[in-house]
């Protein structure tokens, strides 16, 4: 009890002391944030209304983001069975788990903007670099997952089938993917949508899509337009997650 | 009459386990037998049955199933498999699949292994399906999904998967204790009738002696993984019943209260 009532002071603290230090040691000062208000409703003024004449480069920047996202996406399931059955408890041993394990942490622990920029110096401006970008940043998840999806399958019906004489195919089709197949589905569709929604914003690093143009027309001062791609950006964010929802409500 | 199970002086210890699960158990059972386990939780039942099966390796003794020896190293050749038929406590089916599907699994092991894996079953594989459906009383349930069916179907289910293995012995770990009483009745004639029709040997194990009364022709009593009693059902006495179930000592906590 004594112990637990200093690991709460302590916790308190600790907690107390770390906003301390970061507001001593940034520069937040009042007035520059009372002096903001007038220059975002600039901000918002120049970009009201939103120029509707960026119409085809909204298609073109949407159209490339799109493509990014499937091919990236595909490239990290293929990355990602072989890797997520190297991953898994049921499958392997753990000299082989255990490193898998530690180096898809590692790539989750990469910012996928960071893999962008290092792709675009690479392999040039477009959308391979960004593709190349979210296969990579997205196999440090899905692996993971796989891994988990096979991990969680139920053993009772693999030994049912290894008493009815089936050999180990045949027990990896009718008992452990039956059982898996929804989750590996629902998580695919899942990580489509962070790899979506995370590839709007590769082009402002030089790596392909609808990026490119926000960067562009704030860079130049054309807001309007700015407002325009962001506005285009906010709705297939929306639309994104309401056909993720309905399908993910199918693989329950 | 021919042997369907004999072991001799079998033991077996499970991998980090102080004490044995099974201690130098031998008995017999002779083909077209019904014959029950019965025993508390823990006496080594389902070790015995998993390892009839073939499912558990590093036992020492002799062990032979259908006529052919057991080795105690290695699980058994997959042609000879699907003799011996499981029906598992806690059902064992593929929860997403549907029911058919679940009952041509037990035929996997019947099948090439390459139609098998294709997943296209013959004739004669669907007719023995829907057979065995039919027979647990289920042949309306074919296209329903297993995750939407109560207890007592499940285990239909798991029995006609059994079945549609076509075995001649039929080992059954607990098969009803997850089930109400009047469906426990039930499952348990259906498991032994079908048995007996198909002149398949009965094996099962539970831990209720009036249901084992019942429906074995021979009970054989178990406890703490040794055989304490090997007898006809006429000659069970409730004594015999009593003393596998005897405490072994006092329950903490409750053994110290004074009883007045």
């Amino acid at each position: 009890m004594a112990f637990r009532g200093f690991g709460g002071i302590a916790t308190s603290g600790l907690i107390a002391a770390a906003i301390l230090w970061s507001f001593a040691t940034t520069d937040v000062e009042f007035s520059r944030l009372l002096s903001a208000g007038p220059r975002i409703a600039d901000f918002f003024g120049r970009m009201f209304p939103p120029d509707p004449t960026v119409m085809a480069e909204i298609k073109k920047g949407s159209a490339e983001t799109l493509r990014i996202a499937i091919l990236g996406t595909l490239g990290a399931v293929i990355l990602s069975v072989p890797l997520g059955i190297l991953a898994s408890e049921t499958m392997v041993s753990p000299a082989v788990f255990r490193p898998i394990r530690t180096l898809l942490a590692f790539i989750r622990a990469i910012p996928l903007i960071l893999v962008a920029m290092l792709m675009v110096g690479a392999v040039g401006l477009g959308p391979l670099p960004g593709i190349i970008a979210v296969a990579f940043h997205a196999t440090g998840m899905l692996a993971k997952f796989y891994a988990e999806a096979i991990d969680g399958v139920s053993r009772a019906p693999i030994a049912a089938l290894e008493s009815a004489g089936a050999g180990p195919l045949v027990r990896l089709r009718y008992a452990i993917w039956p059982q898996m197949a929804p989750v590996v589905a629902r998580d695919t569709i899942f990580r489509f949508e962070l790899n979506l929604r995370e590839s709007l914003i590769l082009g402002i690093v030089g790596a392909g899509g609808i990026g490119f143009y926000i960067q562009t027309y704030v860079r130049s001062f054309q807001y309007d337009k700015a407002a325009s791609v962001t506005i285009a950006v906010v709705v297939m964010v929306i639309a994104i997650e309401a056909i993720n929802v309905a399908l993910r409500r199918r693989f329950t | 009459m021919s042997t369907a199970v004999e072991v001799d002086d079998l033991s077996f210890a499970h991998t980090g386990a102080d004490l044995p699960a099974l201690e130098r158990v031998s008995f017999r059972v002779s083909a077209g037998e019904s014959v029950a386990l019965l025993g508390p939780s823990g006496a080594g039942k389902t070790t015995l049955l998993a390892l009839l099966d073939g499912r558990l390796q590093g036992w020492s003794g002799r062990v032979s199933v259908l006529g052919a020896p057991l080795d105690p190293d290695r699980p058994p050749p997959s042609a000879r498999r699907p003799d011996t038929g499981f029906v598992f406590q806690e059902f064992a089916l593929v929860e997403r699949s549907s029911v058919l599907r679940n009952v041509l699994n037990g035929r996997l092991g019947r099948m090439s292994p390459l139609r098998a894996l294709l997943g296209s079953p013959t004739k004669h594989d669907l007719e023995i399906a829907r057979t065995a459906l039919a027979d647990c009383g289920i042949a309306d349930l074919a296209e329903r999904r297993v995750d939407s069916l109560s207890g007592g179907q499940r285990q239909r289910v798991a029995i006609a998967r059994c079945l549609a293995q076509e075995p001649r012995l039929i080992l059954a770990d607990e098969p009803v204790s997850n089930l109400d009483p009047a469906r426990a009745c039930e499952i348990l004639a259906l498991l032994t009738g079908a048995a007996r029709t198909r002149g398949a040997t009965a094996l099962f194990s539970s831990h209720q002696p009036d249901l084992a009364r019942r429906f074995a022709q021979r009970i054989i009593g178990m406890r703490d993984g040794r055989i304490v009693f090997d007898v006809p059902t006429s000659e069970l006495n409730d004594d015999a019943t009593a003393e596998l179930y005897r405490e072994v000592g006092p329950i903490p906590g409750i053994g110290l209260r004074a009883v007045s």
